[in-house]
C-alpha cells in the first residue's frame, strides 16, 4: 500500500464511507418507495412524500459529495490544497444534511428536493414554516460548504496555471505554443469550478430569497424567475457531481491501459462546450411554461441535445480507443468505471428525446424523467465513485474480478439496468412521476421495478461493505494504515502549501 | 492564540447583539415593520384633537366612553391604494354594524387643503361611509402648537409626493383604545384580525 | 499619499454635497453616497498595516456596521433624523471602509473569496426582492424609485462579478512553478503505485 503521495487521503476515504453508506441508505428509501408503489408496503401519502424528498435531497447531496471527494483526490495529485478546507466542507455538509433530515422527519417537510416556490409556503397544514426554513437553511449551508470548496480549488489552480483560462487549455485550443498543458483532471475541474460557482451563487441567492418570503410573507416573489434559478441551480449541481466523478476516469484509467489520459485540443474544446452548455441545459424543464419567448424554448430544446454529447463522445471515445489498443485489465475499479461512462451516455440519450418539445409536453411528468436521471446516476455517477471507493482499497496489484466481486458487479449492474427500464417504460405508457398511490394496472411494473431495485440495493451494499473491509484489512495490513495516511496526508498538505507559496 | 480567536468571538457576539436590537429581535427589518412593534410594546397616548367631518361638523378624535376608534390615513384623489384600503375599511364597518360593537372609524386626509368637506363627502358617497359609524374628516382646527405634522408623526405615517402630484404614504388601520392610546396597527386586508380586537376591547 | 488624502477628501465632500437630493433618490443615496463614503474611508486607511491578530476584528466590525446599513429602516431612520444621518456620515468611512480596507491583506484567501460570492449573491437578493416587493420597503421612497433601485443592485452585482472573475480567467501571465514543485509533482509520479503510469508529461 502506497497511497501515501496522495494528500488526505484519510479525509476522502472517510468521506467515500459517509457517501457509500447514505447512498445504501437513501437507497433503501427508494426500494420502499417502489413497494409502496406496487402495494407491497402500506405507506402513507405523507410519509411518502417526505421519503420522496429525503431520497432526492440526499441523493443529489450525496453524489454531489462524493464527487467532489473523488476530484479533490486526483488534484492533490498536480496542485497542492488546504486540508483545513476539505474538513470545513466536510462539516458544513453534514450540519446541512442535519437540518434538512430534522425539517423532513421532525418537522414533516414534504415539498420536494427541489423546493419549488411557491410549494414550501403552502404546506396545507402538512408542516410548519419553521421546517421548510430549516430545510432551505440547510440547503444554505451545504452550498457554502461547496462554495468554500470551490474557492480553494480555483485558487490553486489559478496560482499554479496563472488563470483559470489556461487551466481550461485554451493555449491549446487557439494553437499557441506551450509545454505547460493542463492535464485533464485540472482542465475538468477548473470547468466545475466556473459552472459550479455561478450555481451556487445564484442558487444561494433564490435560497435566500425563499427563505425572507417564509418569514415574511408580504416579501412577494417573483415565481417564474424562482423557478428559473431554482432549475438551473438544480441541474448545474447535479451535472456538476458527475463532471467531478469523472475525474476519477482519466486518473485511474491509464493504470489499466498503461497509456497516460491525455489533454487533446478535442479534449480541452468539448470541456469548454460543457461550460458554456451546462448552464443552458435546464431550458427543457421549461418547455411547459409557454410565457416565456419562443426564442428560449427552441434554444432550450437545441441545447439539450447537444449539451453533454461533445464531452461525452470525446470521453467515450477516447475510453474505447485506449482499452482497445491495450490489454485491458478487468477488476471491479475499471469494470465500474468503464460501465459509468457507458451509463452516463446512454443516460443522456432519454434526456435528449424527453428535450424535444413535442414529447416533453407529454413526457415530462411522467417516470420517463426518473427513468433518464437515474439512468446516469445509477450506472453514471454512483458506478464512478464505487470504483473509485474500489481502486482506494484495491491495493498495489491489479487482481481480476474475483468471485464475489463478478456477483457484486453483476448484480448491481443487472439491477439498475433493470429497474432503469421499468421506469422508462412506464413513462412511455403515461404513468406519472412522484404519484405517492398507482393505479392497479400500474401495479406489476411497480413490482417489477421493485425486484430490480432489491438488486441494487444488494450490490451496494456488496460494495460498501467490501469498501469498508477493505479500509480495516489495509489497517491491520500496514500496521495502522488510516491513521497512518492521515499523518502522511498531514505531511504533504502541510509541506505542499509552502511550496506553492513559494511558487 | 488566545487574541486571535477571542477577540473576534466577542466582537462577533457583541456584533450580533448589536443586530439584534437594531431589528427588534429579527422581527423588523423596516421603518413600518418597527413602528408597529413599538406602538405595540409602548402605546402612545393621542392628545385632545378635534377634526372636521364631512357634513362640517366637529369631531373629536379620541374615543368618547368606552368606545375604540379606527383611524386610517387617506387623500381623496387617491387611485389605488386608499380606494383598496376604503374597500376593506367598508368590510369592517359592516361587520362592526352587524355586531353592534362601541366603535368610529374615521378616514382622515393629510391633504387638507384639497380635501374640502364636499370632497370628503364625495369620497364617503363612493365607499358608502354614510358617518354613523364610519366618517370621512380632515384636520383643521389643530390648535397653534399642534399640526399635520404631529399628527403624522405621532401615528407614524410618512407622507411623500409622488410624480403625479398625489402622494405615497404607509397604509394601515390604527387603533386608538378606550383610554385614549394608540395601541395597534393592522394592514389594510387584516380585516378579521380588527373586527376581533374591536369586539374583544368592546 | 498626499494624493489618497485628496482623494477621500473629495469624495468625502461629494457625498455631503448629495445629500440634499439622496432624500428624493434611494438609488443616489444606497448607490452612490454610501459607496463613496465607504471608500473615502478606505482611502485613508489603505496604507496603514495592523497587525494580524487584531485583523478579523476588523473585519467583524466592518461586516456588522455594512450589516445594518443595508437594513431598510436603518435608510429611513438617516433620512428622518438628523442623529442617525450623523451616525451614518461617520460610521460607514471609520466603521466599515476603513477597517475592511485594514483587515482586507491578512483575511484568508479563502475566506475573501467566499465574502466577493457573498457580495454578489447578496446584491442580487436584494434586486430581486426590491424590483417584486409590492409593499414599500422604505418610507420616505416611492415604489417607483425602489424598483430603480433593485435593477440598480442588480447591474452592480453583473459589473462586481465581471470586475472580480476577469483577472481570474486570464490572470496573470502564466508562471510556470519554480523547478522545485515541478520535481516534486514529479516524484510524486515516481513514489506512486503506478509505475505503469507515464509521467503526465
Ligand atoms: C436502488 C436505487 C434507487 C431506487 C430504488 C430509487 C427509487 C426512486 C423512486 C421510486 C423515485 C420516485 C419516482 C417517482 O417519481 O414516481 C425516485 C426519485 C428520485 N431519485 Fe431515486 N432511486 C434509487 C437511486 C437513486 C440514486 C442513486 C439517485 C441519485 C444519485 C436518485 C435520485 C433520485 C431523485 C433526484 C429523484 C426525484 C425525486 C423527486 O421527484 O422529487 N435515486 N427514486
Amino acid at each position: 500500500m502506497n497511497y501515501s503521495y496522495t494528500p488526505q487521503s484519510g479525509a476522502v476515504k472517510f468521506t467515500m464511507i459517509l457517501s457509500g453508506a447514505v447512498f445504501a441508505l437513501m437507497m433503501v428509501l427508494g426500494l420502499l418507495m417502489r413497494a409502496a408503489q406496487g402495494e407491497w408496503l402500506d405507506i402513507e401519502p405523507e410519509l411518502f412524500y417526505q421519503i420522496l424528498t429525503a431520497h432526492g435531497a440526499g441523493m443529489v447531496g450525496t453524489a454531489g459529495l462524493s464527487g467532489a471527494a473523488v476530484m479533490w483526490y486526483f488534484l492533490g495529485r498536480h496542485i497542492p490544497l488546504t486540508k483545513a478546507v476539505f474538513w470545513i466542507f466536510l462539516s458544513l455538509f453534514i450540519a446541512g444534511v442535519v437540518f434538512i433530515l430534522g425539517s423532513i422527519f421532525v418537522g414533516g417537510f414534504a415539498g420536494g428536493w427541489t423546493f419549488l416556490f411557491p410549494l414550501p409556503a403552502m404546506s396545507g397544514g402538512l408542516w410548519e414554516v419553521g421546517a421548510a426554513v430549516s430545510f432551505m437553511l440547510g440547503y444554505t449551508l451545504i452550498g457554502v460548504g461547496f462554495l468554500i470548496y470551490y474557492i480553494e480549488v480555483g485558487r490553486q489552480i489559478i496560482k499554479r496555471f496563472g488563470g483559470l483560462a489556461n487551466a481550461l487549455g485554451w493555449q491549446l485550443i487557439l494553437g499557441r505554443k506551450t509545454d505547460d498543458i493542463p492535464p485533464p483532471a485540472i482542465v475538468a475541474a477548473a470547468a466545475v469550478v466556473i459552472f459550479n460557482s455561478i450555481a451556487i451563487v445564484l442558487g444561494a441567492a433564490v435560497l435566500v430569497v425563499s427563505i425572507v418570503n417564509l418569514l415574511a410573507p408580504e416579501f412577494e416573489v417573483d415565481a417564474l424567475l424562482a423557478k428559473n434559478l431554482i432549475y438551473f441551480f438544480g441541474h448545474v449541481f447535479i451535472n456538476a457531481s458527475i463532471y467531478m466523478a469523472v475525474v476519477a476516469v482519466y486518473e485511474i484509467i491509464p493504470e489499466y491501459t498503461g497509456r497516460p489520459w491525455k489533454t487533446t485540443r478535442i479534449f480541452a474544446i468539448a470541456w469548454n462546450v460543457v461550460l458554456i452548455f451546462v448552464m443552458a441545459i435546464y431550458w427543457h424543464h421549461l418547455l411547459q411554461d409557454t410565457v416565456l419567448p419562443a426564442w428560449m424554448l427552441i434554444t432550450g430544446q437545441l441545447v439539450s441535445y447537444f449539451s453533454g454529447i461533445p464531452l461525452l463522445a470525446v470521453t467515450a471515445f477516447s475510453l474505447c480507443v485506449y482499452i482497445r489498443g491495450s490489454n485491458m485489465k478487468w477488476d471491479l475499479t475499471s469494470a465500474l468505471l468503464v460501465i459509468s461512462i457507458a451509463g452516463w451516455s446512454v443516460g443522456s440519450i432519454p434526456a435528449s428525446i424527453d428535450g424535444m418539445i413535442a414529447v416533453n409536453k407529454v413526457m415530462h411528468n411522467t417516470q420517463w424523467v426518473p427513468g433518464h436521471f437515474h439512468t446516469y446516476l445509477l450506472l453514471g455517477e454512483v458506478a464512478m465513485s464505487f470504483g473509485f471507493m474500489a481502486w482506494l482499497v484495491r491495493g498495489k496489484n491489479i487482481r481480476t474480478l474475483s468471485g464475489l466481486d463478478k456477483a457484486a458487479f453483476i448484480t448491481y449492474v443487472f439491477g439498475a439496468v433493470g429497474f432503469i427500464l421499468v421506469f422508462l417504460i412506464s413513462g412511455a405508457a403515461s404513468v406519472p412521476r412522484r404519484w405517492a398511490v398507482h393505479l392497479p394496472e400500474w401495479i406489476l411494473q411497480d413490482r417489477v421495478g421493485t425486484i430490480f431495485a432489491a438488486l441494487v440495493v444488494l450490490g451496494t451494499l456488496g460494495f460498501v461493505v467490501r469498501y469498508v473491509l477493505g479500509l480495516i484489512f489495509e489497517n491491520q495490513a500496514s500496521g495502522d494504515q488510516i491513521s497512518g495516511d492521515q499523518n502522511s496526508g498531514d505531511m504533504s498538505s502541510g509541506g505542499q502549501p509552502s511550496l506553492g507559496q513559494k511558487a | 492564540m488566545t487574541t486571535r480567536l477571542i477577540f473576534p468571538l466577542l466582537a462577533a457576539l457583541m456584533g450580533g447583539g448589536f443586530l439584534w436590537q437594531a431589528t427588534d429581535g429579527l422581527r423588523a427589518i423596516t421603518a413600518e415593520e418597527a413602528r408597529r412593534i413599538s406602538v405595540a410594546e409602548n402605546p402612545r397616548s393621542v392628545p385632545e384633537t378635534y377634526l372636521q367631518a364631512m357634513d362640517g361638523a366637529a369631531i373629536p378624535l379620541l374615543p368618547q366612553k368606552n368606545e375604540t376608534v379606527l383611524v386610517e390615513f387617506i387623500y381623496t384623489s387617491c387611485g389605488d391604494i386608499c380606494q383598496v384600503a376604503a374597500f376593506d375599511f367598508s368590510e369592517i364597518r359592516d361587520q362592526l354594524a352587524l355586531e353592534n360593537a362601541d366603535v368610529r372609524m374615521i378616514s382622515i386626509s393629510f391633504d387638507p387643503e384639497q380635501d374640502t368637506p364636499e370632497q370628503l363627502s364625495y369620497y364617503g358617497e363612493a365607499h358608502n361611509a354614510d358617518g354613523t359609524l364610519w366618517t370621512v374628516a380632515r384636520p383643521v382646527s389643530l390648535s397653534e402648537d399642534q399640526t399635520l405634522s404631529d399628527l403624522l408623526e405621532l401615528f407614524g405615517v410618512t407622507v411623500i409626493a409622488n410624480e403625479w402630484g398625489g402622494f405615497e404614504h404607509n397604509t394601515a388601520i390604527h387603533l386608538i383604545d378606550e383610554n385614549g392610546q394608540f395601541s395597534r396597527v393592522f394592514d389594510t386586508d387584516d380585516v378579521d384580525q380588527v373586527v376581533a380586537t374591536v369586539l374583544e376591547s368592546s | 499619499m498626499m494624493f489618497r488624502y485628496g482623494v477621500a477628501a473629495v469624495f468625502m465632500a461629494s457625498a455631503f454635497a448629495l445629500s440634499p437630493f439622496v432624500v428624493s433618490d434611494p438609488v443616489l443615496h444606497v448607490l452612490v453616497q454610501i459607496p463613496l463614503l465607504l471608500l473615502s474611508g478606505g482611502l485613508v486607511a489603505s496604507r496603514i498595516t495592523i497587525s494580524k491578530d487584531i485583523a478579523y476584528v476588523y473585519l467583524i466590525i466592518a461586516l456588522v456596521t455594512l450589516i445594518y446599513w443595508m437594513l431598510p429602516r436603518s435608510i429611513d431612520a438617516a433620512l428622518s433624523s438628523t442623529w442617525y444621518d450623523v451616525a451614518k456620515f461617520v460610521s460607514l468611512p471609520l466603521l466599515v471602509g476603513a477597517p475592511l480596507a485594514l483587515s482586507w491583506k491578512h483575511i484568508h484567501p479563502v475566506l475573501r473569496g467566499f465574502l466577493k460570492a457573498n457580495a454578489i449573491s447578496m446584491l442580487g437578493i436584494l434586486a430581486f426582492l426590491y424590483i417584486h416587493a409590492p409593499i414599500r420597503i422604505c418610507n420616505s421612497y416611492l415604489v417607483t424609485d425602489q424598483q430603480n433601485l433593485g435593477y440598480g443592485f442588480f447591474f452592480v452585482a453583473i459589473a462586481l462579478s465581471l470586475y472580480w472573475s476577469w483577472p481570474l480567467i486570464f490572470g496573470a501571465p502564466t508562471q510556470r512553478p519554480p523547478q522545485r514543485t515541478r520535481s516534486q509533482h514529479l516524484s510524486y509520479e515516481g513514489t506512486s503505485s503506478m509505475s505503469s503510469h507515464p509521467a503526465v508529461d
